[in-house]
């Protein structure tokens, strides 16, 4: 029974986890200005970091070591480097952006300026870092992010035409007075939302955190296969919300308020409130992870002591890396750059640096030095190989693509 | 090493500033694109004003999506008049999208002004006739697209 709730738990974490600020900016975005015709794209995302993050979660499990431990080891210093330096910056660029969005949450909820609260919102989120039991972070944030449900709630009793939204998302073709450029340029941002670096080194050094052994192996699978999708599902009633109601009025969401009037529409106070309390979670939450990630990165590169698992005075750099990196993000917030802005950089560029962060993991998954018995399929190796060929193809085409279409503008 | 980081220094002072458009087309194209911008805004205060008509906002929240309405539709219009149009038939465009975008940024900061005050139902009164600009808007940017 013990063993079943923590499953249940694991999974609905991972439900709630997985949607943050880049989830909720792009498939607003895209539902807003091109319909369900997009909705593909979340499909193969959550398809490839399911792929992928199984991957890094069997990897931490079986050898006990993170990622990034292991992708110096296998593959030398200075590819690594590469790979860190891509990976610390895309996620970097996420926190920023997350500290960001928990702050346009709470402006939503008290009209005070987001920019009051972003200094607030960094030293809590510090303050959860350096202080809060890692399951219980995980679990807390993670249950929260579920109120985020209230959107597919609303889609519920607003009953849409749902034969119109399938066609639309089956049927997908370029909108009249869209262009095709623009069209691939959201799809790109889209894949890199679905497919962030982060959740991928967040979760193998989560793996570790918890002292996974090879009888968690189900829990890893279970967790990914059901969680991620269902989360890919939220994801996707965000873009069914914005195609029913902000399509038809040629609105173009570029704030987080804007994402939450078809929910207020249909559901009124409560749901608003509600789907409130889920932006402050899933943000939060996943600036916690953005974070945490930051400072596994690099002193899993290094080779220093890292982890919540241990007291904070015996990893102290890893602690100060962290703390850096939120401060920074702050920072960064604090210029007055719009944090909608932000997000959206921060998702097209971890698309164009995606095959970075995935091709090590296919390569460590692969070693039997590591792996044992546990090395990846001939069916994982060859979807593996197919998404990397298809990740190298958009990080090829992210940066033209961004440069033709002025970012989608 | 030095030469070329001034020149890239150069290059991106040059993409921040709001150049002269040569082209009447681009300066076209940009007003069609300054309608759109408009219009998404004056739509979105619609919506805001449709959930304060049932009852169904805060006060905090309405007056956050139109405050960010306003600001939307105000910036759209300081971007489009810094920009020097390149000839009469600009001229002419340029009057009347300021028309426009005047008559949009008026209503949408009254409907601030009324929500900030608590006074919610006044708002659908307010937005009376903001349906029919936000047509007129998208109709512009429809035709100058």
């Amino acid at each position: 029974m013990k063993r079943f709730v923590a499953v249940a738990l694991g999974i609905l974490t991972a439900i709630g986890g997985f949607v943050d600020i880049g989830d909720i900016v792009a498939n607003a975005e895209t539902g807003a200005r091109f319909g369900m015709s997009l909705a593909w794209v979340v499909v193969v995302g959550v398809i490839g970091i399911c792929l992928f993050a199984e991957m890094a979660g069997r990897v931490a499990t079986v050898s006990g070591r993170a990622v990034f431990d292991l992708v110096r080891e296998r593959l030398g210093a200075r590819v690594a480097l590469v790979n860190l330096g891509a990976s610390f910056f895309i996620t970097f660029l996420t926190l920023a952006a997350e500290i960001g969005g928990v702050a346009l949450a709470i402006e939503l909820a008290t009209s005070v300026n987001y920019l009051l609260w972003v200094p607030i919102v960094a030293f809590l989120v510090w303050l959860v870092v350096w202080r809060v039991k890692f399951d219980v972070m995980e679990n807390v944030f993670g249950l929260a992010g579920l109120a985020l449900v209230v959107a597919a709630v609303a889609l519920w009793r607003l009953g849409p035409d749902w034969g119109g939204l399938l066609h639309g998302a089956t049927h997908p073709a370029v909108p009249q007075g869209e262009s095709h450029p623009t069209w691939w340029f959201f799809a790109i941002a889209l894949l890199g939302a679905a497919m962030t670096p982060y959740e991928v080194f967040f979760f193998s050094s989560g793996a570790v955190e918890e002292g996974w052994s090879r009888a968690d192996l189900i829990t890893n699978r279970l967790n990914v296969y059901l969680g991620f999708p269902l989360g890919g599902l939220l994801s996707l009633t965000l873009m069914a919300g914005a195609t029913l109601f902000l399509e038809p009025r040629g609105i173009q969401p570029g704030h987080l308020s804007q994402v939450a009037l078809p929910t207020l529409l249909v559901l009124g106070k409560l749901g608003l409130a509600v789907l409130l309390v889920g932006f402050f979670a899933a943000t939060f939450g996943a600036a916690l992870e953005t974070g945490l990630s930051c400072g596994y990165s690099i002193a899993q590169y290094f080779g220093f002591q890292w982890g919540k698992f241990v007291r904070p005075a015996d990893a102290p750099r890893f602690h100060l890396i962290t703390l850096v990196s939120i401060t920074a993000g702050a920072g960064l917030v604090l210029t007055t750059v719009d944090p909608i802005t932000v997000t959206e950089y921060s998702i097209v560029l971890s698309a164009a640096a995606l095959p970075l962060t995935y091709f090590p993991i296919l390569v460590v998954a692969n070693d039997p030095d590591y792996m044992g018995d546990k090395v990846n399929s001939w069916f994982t190796n060859a979807l593996g190989s197919l998404y990397l060929v298809l990740l190298l193809v958009v990080a090829v085409a992210t940066i033209p693509l961004m440069i033709l279409t002025k970012a989608g503008s | 090493m030095r030469r070329s980081t001034a020149v890239v220094g150069v290059l991106l002072l040059l993409g921040g500033c709001t150049g002269p458009v040569r082209s009447v087309n681009v300066y076209e194209s940009k007003a069609g694109r300054t309608a759109e911008v408009a219009a998404s805004a004056v739509q979105t205060a619609l919506l805001a004003v449709e959930a304060a008509d049932g009852g169904k906002a805060h006060g905090r929240y309405l007056t956050q999506v139109l405050v960010e309405a306003e600001e939307d539709a105000t910036s759209a219009q300081g971007t489009f008049d810094a920009i020097q149009p390149p000839d009469r038939r600009a001229d002419a465009l340029r009057v009347r999208l300021d028309g426009l975008l005047g008559e949009a940024t008026e209503n949408l900061a009254e409907l601030r002004i009324a929500a900030r005050r608590g006074h919610l139902a006044e708002l659908p009164e307010l937005a009376r006739p903001l349906p029919e600009v936000a047509e007129q808007l998208a109709s512009f940017a429809e035709a100058h697209g």
